[in-house]
């Protein structure tokens, strides 16, 4: 029986010091290599959704499994199987790391302690940079790069781990139409390519990957529709989603 | 026999400040990138810690370390789940830390003044013993042996700790290993510079580093460069010009990285 990459029942999670749940009674299936986008009003939950699924935030109610596991147990090795790209992660112009680095840093985890970083690593981290077009920024601070540049970064980061669960919040922030147009066409390939369940936070409707199987509409921290593109983007239920309730 | 006397003393010295000058800036790395400056409260607290040490006619080091590793595991939560301004911490913790020592020292005045007292104060020159030269070697050990073990989880932290969190670090034990490396450090290093200046030593060389280099190893190895090149630049104009020691180190740290900052690559424009 093959293991869905991730399943929630009846989630709600409440952030330190909050009283009212920030995501509330999600329930969510997302089945192995679907893309799904999640979009919303700011505020809706999304980014606590993402969060909680891998793991960084702790639900309070509910049950989250992913890739079969319960992740309040098996939060750090699950978290190895998932490439997490933040939303609007900015560096300082002084940060002492290189763009090489900062990409071979996202199979650490997956590496193990006491283990040391071999040829293999380093192959698959130049092969994530190979397959963003961003080889040549290998020895560049991270602090200098653009906003589409650092964007390719963390997600090449990502990629390098060869994850299984593709989590992005909000990818194309800050990015100018080339860089959206170019990002989103490479996200839809690799997800292409490696299979990968995916999960994307997207503000803007203009700019969901092509290759998005189902859209997922959050409101209040609730979600107010999970369906297809198609019957998703329609006015009525964008207004569902948008509204704010007096 | 006073030469030999002298020679030796003068060897423990060196050999003492060169140790605290390589653990301190190690673990300045770590506090500068992190922004852990609510650290600066742990010196005090050290301070505190051996001044009661003082009081209670109790071993002063054991004190220190008592007290600035309960400050490490106070500040961690507090600083991870309190949600208040670092500032904020650091504002309340360092004026209560300096005011227990002070009320301490105060509770027995005929050791307030003792060459001990000054030495926890101010550091001294004469203040490290063999002993305190062997545990700081091994605490240094200690501390290299660990940078290099956990190198890339350290890193990874360094650069984003959500970020390594992500990844499937489990930082929060990475997290209070710095804490409790740094309260050790910094209670090991009290005699040579003092409690209240060990600070500068902490942080002063780790930012002179950061000046310079875009790579964090780069500046894991020249931090302790300019650590050990402080403290014996400073001991030599503390016995030159008979000053206090530990106003001495921190005062060249500080010139240092004034120059550094000046100087700077990455500072410079076009």
């Amino acid at each position: 029986m093959e293991i869905t990459p991730i399943e929630l029942f009846s989630i709600d999670t409440i952030y330190e010091g909050e009283k009212i749940p920030a995501i509330r009674d999600i329930t969510l299936r997302i089945g192995r290599g679907e893309f799904l986008c999640i979009m919303g009003p700011n505020g809706a939950g999304k980014t606590t959704l993402l969060e909680t699924i891998n793991g960084l935030l702790g639900h309070t109610k509910g049950k989250v499994d992913i890739l079969g596991k319960e992740i309040r147990k098996f939060g750090s090795s699950i978290r190895k199987e998932i490439g997490y790209i933040p939303q609007e992660f900015g560096v300082d112009p002084l940060t002492p790391f290189l763009a090489e680095d900062v990409i071979l840093m996202g199979r650490f985890g997956k590496i193990g302690l006491l283990k040391s970083v071999s040829d293999k690593d380093r192959q698959k981290a130049k092969e994530a940079m190979d397959s963003l077009g961003i080889d040549g920024l290998s020895t560049r601070p991270i602090g200098t790069l653009s906003g589409g540049q650092l964007q390719k970064v963390m997600i090449a980061r990502a990629l390098a781990k060869e994850p299984k669960i593709l989590l992005l919040d909000e990818p194309f922030s800050n990015l100018d139409f080339n860089a959206t147009a170019d990002i989103s066409r490479q996200i839809s390939r690799l997800h292409n390519e490696r299979e990968l369940t995916t999960l994307a936070v997207i503000h803007d409707i203009n700019s969901i990957p092509q290759r998005c199987d189902r859209i997922i509409l959050m409101n209040r921290g609730r979600i107010v529709k999970d369906d297809l593109p198609k019957n998703v983007l329609d006015p009525e239920s964008l207004k569902l989603a948008y509204e704010s309730k007096k | 026999m006073i030469s030999l006397l002298s020679s030796r003393i003068f060897l423990i010295t060196i050999v003492g400040a060169s140790l605290a000058g390589i653990a301190c800036s190690l673990m300045g790395v770590f506090v500068v990138r992190m922004k852990l400056s609510s650290l600066g409260c742990m010196s005090h607290a050290a301070f505190a810690g051996s001044a009661l040490g003082l009081v209670l006619s109790f071993n002063p080091l054991f004190m220190a370390l008592i007290f600035s590793t309960l400050i490490a595991f106070i500040l961690g939560p507090l600083a991870e789940k309190a949600r208040l301004n670092t500032y904020v911490i650091l504002g309340v913790l360092f004026s209560l830390t300096m005011s227990l020592g002070l009320i301490f020292l105060n509770l027995a005045p005929e050791t307030a003044m003792s060459s001990t007292a000054m030495s926890i104060l101010w550091g001294s020159i004469l203040g490290m013993s063999s002993a305190d030269v062997t545990r700081l070697a091994i605490l240094t050990v200690i501390v290299i042996v660990l940078m290099i073990l956990f190198s890339k989880e350290f890193r990874a932290i360094m650069f984003d700790r959500k970020m390594a969190e992500a990844s499937g670090i489990p930082t929060k034990s990475f997290y209070y290993l710095i804490l409790f490396l740094t309260g050790v450090t910094v209670s090991l290093s009290l005699k040579l510079i003092g409690g209240l200046l060990i600070f500068a030593l902490l942080v002063s060389p780790a930012s002179t580093a950061y000046q310079f280099f875009h790579d964090i190893r780069k500046i894991i190895i020249f931090a302790p460069i300019f650590g050990v090149g402080s403290c014996l630049t400073g001991i030599l104009i503390s016995f030159l010009l008979d000053l206090p020691v530990g106003s001495s180190i921190a005062i060249v740290s500080s010139l240092i990285f004034g120059i550094a900052v000046i100087f700077s690559p990455k500072r410079r424009k076009g």
